[in-house]
């Protein structure tokens, strides 16, 4: 996906008019937003609903289709940090959630529609079958607004933190694209 | 894999057919009960061809690609994917990668899964070498 991070446009002439993407008031908004939430740092902590356990793991290894030795003899696949603090059937963000928070500011500016764009994981280690890990969310930035093929909208990046005590054991930058979709208006 | 990694190295090409029951089973084992994941009225309605595979599958393929090739002692240290078409049932996985560096005991592998519609992620792992 690609983005370009100004528009133009002609007309009659060979002056090009700069044409906002976000009129300023709305840009505006949603970038005090962003610094309001940014501010709030790692937040809205949440404990896993289950320890690192072996038949979650074995679900995950069936699903995959991973037959590695280690993930039966107490470690867990890396990838899986973030399984074990995932909402669950039903479940939501807390209100205070940086990431929701922000979501929702700008799908109430008229950026309804989202896309996952980008998911950087870091392992600090492999975590083992009876940790029970907790995991917090910040807003790491906002930034736009972006004509892209996709429509016009801000990416935004959270980062999450997991931890098993105070031992940080892995981090995410997850980043997504709120744009109004191509169309509508 | 006994040799020691070493930059250029290819990975053999793989390929995993994409199967609604793949796509489901995945999501549901990531604990991703997004409904664009297993319900494919929800997400035509959506306006999405059909369910396709989420994202904590897609870090998770580019795991097991990287580790089937490395060997199951790998310490993988970090995997960061871009995301580019999605991946519906009935398609096919192609899998591809590259050893781009090794420094500072740290092997950096570009891998591309591929499907129909063109590169579905693009992954950057780093393993210790």
């Amino acid at each position: 996906m690609s983005a370009v991070s100004s528009s133009s446009s002609e007309r009659g002439t060979s002056e090009r008019i700069e044409t906002p993407l976000v009129p300023a008031a709305v840009h505006e908004k949603v970038m005090a937003e962003a610094e309001r939430i940014k501010a709030w740092g790692e937040a809205a902590e949440r404990v896993a609903r289950d320890e690192v356990n072996q038949p979650t793991i074995n679900n995950w290894l069936e699903a995959m289709g991973v037959d590695n030795p280690r993930f039966k003899a107490g470690e867990a696949p890396p990838s899986m940090a973030q399984v074990w603090t995932m909402y669950g059937l039903g479940g939501k963000p807390a209100d205070d959630d940086p990431l929701h928070s922000m979501m929702r500011a700008l799908t109430d500016a008229g950026f309804t529609a989202v896309l996952g764009t980008n998911c950087e994981q870091s392992y600090d280690r492999y975590l083992r079958v009876g940790e029970r890990v907790r995991v917090t969310t910040a807003l790491d930035s906002v930034v736009g607004p972006k004509a892209t093929g996709m429509g016009v909208g801000y990416f935004v990046t959270s980062r999450n933190t997991w931890y098993v005590g105070e031992e940080r054991v892995a981090t995410m930058l997850f980043r997504v694209l709120k744009f109004i979709p191509k169309g509508a208006s | 894999m006994t040799s020691p990694i070493t930059a250029g190295d290819k990975l053999p090409e793989w390929t995993l057919p994409i199967t609604p029951t793949l796509v489901v089973s995945t999501a549901i084992a990531t604990r991703d009960f997004q409904d664009v994941h297993h319900d494919r009225d929800i997400a035509q309605a959506a306006g999405s061809k059909d369910i396709f595979v989420n994202i904590l599958t897609s870090t998770a393929l580019c795991e097991r690609y990287v580790t089937d090739w490395a060997g199951p002692d790998v310490q993988i240290q970090g995997i960061a994917i871009r995301l580019g078409a999605p991946a519906y049932p009935y398609d096919t996985f192609t899998f591809t990668g590259e050893v781009t560096s090794v420094e500072d005991g740290v092997a950096t592998i570009k891998v591309v899964g591929a499907v129909s519609l063109g590169e579905h992620v693009i992954g950057t792992v780093k393993v210790a070498a």
